[in-house]
């Protein structure tokens, strides 16, 4: 039986860069969903800056971006800072506007940062 | 479609399906004929009508797709409110569904199912839906497509058939009279296990796309604090405005059938909207969530209101869902029976080798192949109970079958008659379901036949008009008792007897048992009906029932109270295939007994014998346990032993015990049919190859228990006329003798025909 194995492993957590990284690759969805609780709650815990980089993901589903928006709401609250880095792949952009998120907050920092860096 | 390979093997996917679909429908059906106010079971059939028609529209059964398509439709009206459930609506369903089973077997294009049949029922449907005024505006549309015409509805039929395009959806061209540019306001709350349940809300959305112009409002209010959030659970709901262009066909029912599989496990509302979006409505296209403006301050409110709203909206969500507590369809696999049969048969060559190979190391004393030989027993072991629990089915579809046949049956006799199941859960292999279809059947239409009075009849007697047939199932040791039962007249047995006589079965001096008179019902070519009915009275179905019961190596047992109803119990193996028994040996034979009906072994002495004052009788924790001896019972001649054992086998008379010389252990057995010579003697289920190429015979304690009290009932007391078996027991004379005095020397063994 042919079984679908993914290339890399979709949440990874790098806690040796400053600020610490989330990445995200590939598909992100319920596969790994308890995966990106584990490390969300793992960098807010942290109390310290992290930023998430979405550069690799190919797609979201709703589970991914619910948990993301949840650890928003909380950084945001804690007033820990917590972005998305780098641009965001236009699939992903599409799947969050399709989902009724044109302005995911997240993505708008990390559209802002890039403009910055402009 | 060509008749390639690949598509046959479609073809053959989709009519298991179909058939499995078609079977639910029919019992929808008849549930809704007694809840016609459940909303539940409409959307049931809609959706099973709806997977039927496009399924088979894929598959090339354009004339299925297409008459079915008309059903859809009616029972959109039902759902909509629009066409009321009737006796009327479900018995023409019925026939429908009759109709779509013809095609579904037939090869694409075929001709078995008669187009006349199609257009009747069509014309039929149309008049219901004329006279509830339900009929779509479509209707008149398309008599003179080529599909009205396939489905039987040519000329005069014609006007009934909807719009159905070749490629099996719907048409998408604008239609005269279609609709203007409309706009529609959609609340979408998934189930929280839709996700789990492998459906994805942004495919929802990705579709509702597709209707037209989609302006998306997502709502985080559910969304808990991380800390509580459930990964795989879906917290979000969506509120949408959904502008369809002027003159496509996309109204409500195309919106809501975006929805249909997961309509059961979300919360949707479609209700009209203003063209525009205006105060109130959802967010407009592009509208931030949160304004850029004050990102940090609207996103703690944001967050804190949503902390408030999420309580709420967990309060108004969980109660109105329905549970989604359903099999994880994505791991089950469907797999041709055949192929289970194979694998099954080969477990069970590869018991008989490990039998011999356990022999072998037995024999060898050898640590290291004693070691592997252990091994493969335990893995062998486990490999058996595997393969025989694919084949484990509940009875469930088989006794739901039934209900067409009861509602069909009380029309055509003008009996009112009510099915009750229960243990429709209770599992048996598949090759012993399989053969249970005709023996049920025939014992159901006996009942309304011949047991079951006429309204007017059970109104003069005071019973209710409304008669019950209860189809049950339930374990019993190694086991499954079915058993069918009426509230009807009872069996005649005076008319039983006379008719036996007539027969030469029995003379008019013998006196018999009640259980003895039931026997002759079940004698080839008996009947007591006194005339042929195309139901019954040629005195072949009963005996149908006896020869499958016997090839399955079960037994029946009838009861029945004059005025009062019938029960016919069929006593059937959980499998045909592989037991877990115990090994035992008396004398040089060697008898196998099911382990699920052993409950103990005991040690019986000569000392204990003689104290027994020759009653086969044995105390056990202060409880008689009678017993029969085997030695005695097979006429087993080599001396006896000065110690023997006791098997305690749990049985509907209680606990017996069962007398062998020694028990050598557990052992898989592999049963093999004795062929037709010993097919009568019911006290032996089978035999069994050991690994020492001996032969055991696989006994059944329960006929061996009840040939004993048979036995001494005739050889205790004179015979006599009376209720001899009481709901499937002995007689008490018989039992207190039995558990009393255990079995006399004079019982030997015999067939029970």
């Amino acid at each position: 039986m042919e079984v679908e194995e993914r290339a890399t492993v979709p949440v990874t957590f790098d806690r040796n860069e400053t600020p610490a990284v989330i990445r995200l690759e590939g598909a992100i969805d319920i596969g790994c969903a308890a995966d990106l609780k584990a490390v969300l709650l793992e960098a807010l815990a942290s109390g310290g800056a992290a930023r998430i980089s979405v550069e690799s993901a190919t797609g979201m589903d709703v589970t991914a971006v619910q948990l993301l928006w949840a650890a928003e709401c909380e950084a945001r609250v804690s007033g820990m800072v917590l972005a998305l880095e780098g641009p965001i792949p236009e699939a992903l952009r599409a799947t969050l506007e399709e989902a009724g998120f044109e302005r995911f907050p997240l993505a708008r920092d990390a559209e802002h940062a890039s403009e910055v860096r402009e | 479609m060509t008749s390639d390979a690949g598509g046959d093997q479609f073809r053959l996917a989709f009519r298991e399906e179909a058939r499995e679909l078609l079977l639910e429908l029919e019992s929808n059906l008849l549930e809704m004929n007694e809840r016609p106010e459940d909303g539940g079971l409409v959307g049931h059939v809609f959706r099973a009508l709806h997977t039927i028609k496009g399924s088979g529209a894929m598959f090339g059964f354009e004339d299925l797709a297409g008459f079915t398509h008309n059903l859809e439709s009616a029972f959109d009206e039902v759902r909509k409110g629009r066409l009321p459930v009737t006796p009327e609506l479900v018995d023409l369903t019925l026939s429908a569904l009759d109709q779509i089973r013809t095609m579904v077997e037939e090869d694409p294009g075929g001709t078995a199912a008669d187009p006349a049949v199609s257009g009747e029922i069509l014309t039929r449907l149309r008049a219901l839906r004329r006279m509830a005024g339900s009929a779509s505006g479509n209707d008149g549309q398309a008599g003179s497509t080529p599909e009205a015409s396939r489905t039987g509805a040519a000329s005069a039929v014609a006007p009934v058939v909807e719009p159905w395009n070749e490629s099996g959806l719907w048409s998408s061209q604008a239609v005269p009279g279609s609709e203007a540019e409309r706009s529609w306001r959609i609340q979408f709350a998934p189930g929280p296990d839709m996700m789990r349940n492998g459906a994805d809300p942004l495919l929802l959305l990705r579709e509702l796309r597709g209707l037209g112009q989609l302006m998306v409002d997502a709502s985080t209010a559910g969304i808990p604090p991380l800390q509580d959030l459930e990964p795989g659970r879906c917290y979000i709901s969506w509120t949408m405005v959904l502008r369809t262009p002027a003159g496509a066909n996309a109204g409500e029912d195309a919106i809501r059938d975006v929805f249909i599989f997961v309509e059961d496990s979300c919360e949707l509302a479609v209700e009209p909207a203003p063209a525009e979006p205006v105060a109130g409505a959802p967010v407009a296209e592009g509208k931030p969530l949160v304004e850029d403006t004050a990102a940090n301050a609207a996103c703690e409110v944001a967050c804190a209101a949503d902390q408030e709203a999420r309580g709420l909206e967990e309060k108004r969500r969980i109660p109105a869902r329905r549970s989604t507590d359903q099999p994880d369809n994505a791991s089950s696999l469907r797999v041709p029976s055949a192929r289970l049969d194979q694998l099954v048969d080969l477990v069970g060559e590869l018991v008989t080798v490990q039998a011999r190979l356990s022999e072998f190391a037995t024999r060898s004393q050898e640590n290291e192949v004693q070691a592997v030989a252990e091994e493969i027993e335990r893995l062998t072991s486990a490999l058996r109970e595997n393969s025989m629990t694919l084949r484990m089915l509940p009875v469930r579809a088989t006794f739901e079958r039934f209900r067409r046949l009861v509602h069909d049956l009380a029309r055509d006799l003008g009996k009112n008659v009510e099915l009750t199941i229960e243990g429709a859960e209770t599992e048996l292999d598949k090759t012993v379901i399989d053969q249970l279809g005709d023996p049920l059947m025939h014992l159901i239409r006996n009942s309304m036949d011949h047991g079951i009075e006429s309204p007017e009849r059970r109104r003069g007697v005071g019973k209710r008009t409304a008669a019950t047939i209860h189809l049950s199932a339930k374990h019993s040791g190694a086991s499954v008792l079915i058993a069918v039962s009426d509230d009807g007249a009872g069996i005649d047995t005076e008319a039983v007897r006379v008719r036996a006589i007539e027969r030469g079965l029995t003379s008019a001096e013998a006196q018999l048992t009640d259980a003895e008179v039931f026997s002759f019902i079940f004698q080839p070519g008996f009947s007591t009906a006194q005339k042929v009915t195309d139901l019954s009275g040629r005195g072949v179905g009963m005996d149908v029932v006896r020869q499958r019961v016997e090839s399955l190596r079960g037994s029946i047992d009838v009861s029945s109270q004059p005025g009062r109803g019938t029960t016919v119990t069929l006593r059937l193996p959980l499998t045909l295939a592989i037991i877990d028994g115990l090994l035992v040996k008396v004398g040089e034979a060697f008898f196998v007994l099911p382990l699920a009906s052993t409950l103990e072994c005991i040690e019986l002495t000569r000392q204990e014998v003689e104290q027994a004052n020759g009653k086969q009788v044995a105390y056990l924790r202060g409880e008689i346990v009678p017993y029969i001896r085997l030695r005695q019972y097979f006429r087993v001649g080599t001396p006896q032993p000065e110690r023997e054992q006791i098997m305690v086998v749990e049985c509907e008379e209680g606990r017996c015990g069962l007398v062998v010389d020694q028990v050598l252990g557990d052992c898989q057995t592999v049963i093999r049919n004795l062929g037709r010579l010993y097919r009568h003697v019911q006290v032996v289920s089978g035999a069994t190859i050991l690994g020492n190429g001996a032969v055991a015979l696989i006994l059944d304690p329960q006929r061996l228990v009840q040939e004993a009290v048979r036995a001494k009932t005739h050889s205790g007391r004179p015979r006599s006329p009376g209720p001899a078996i009481e709901n499937g027991h002995p007689p008490d004379g018989a039992r207190k003798s039995f558990l009393t005095n255990g079995v006399g020397a004079g019982a030997t063994a015999s067939a029970t025909q």
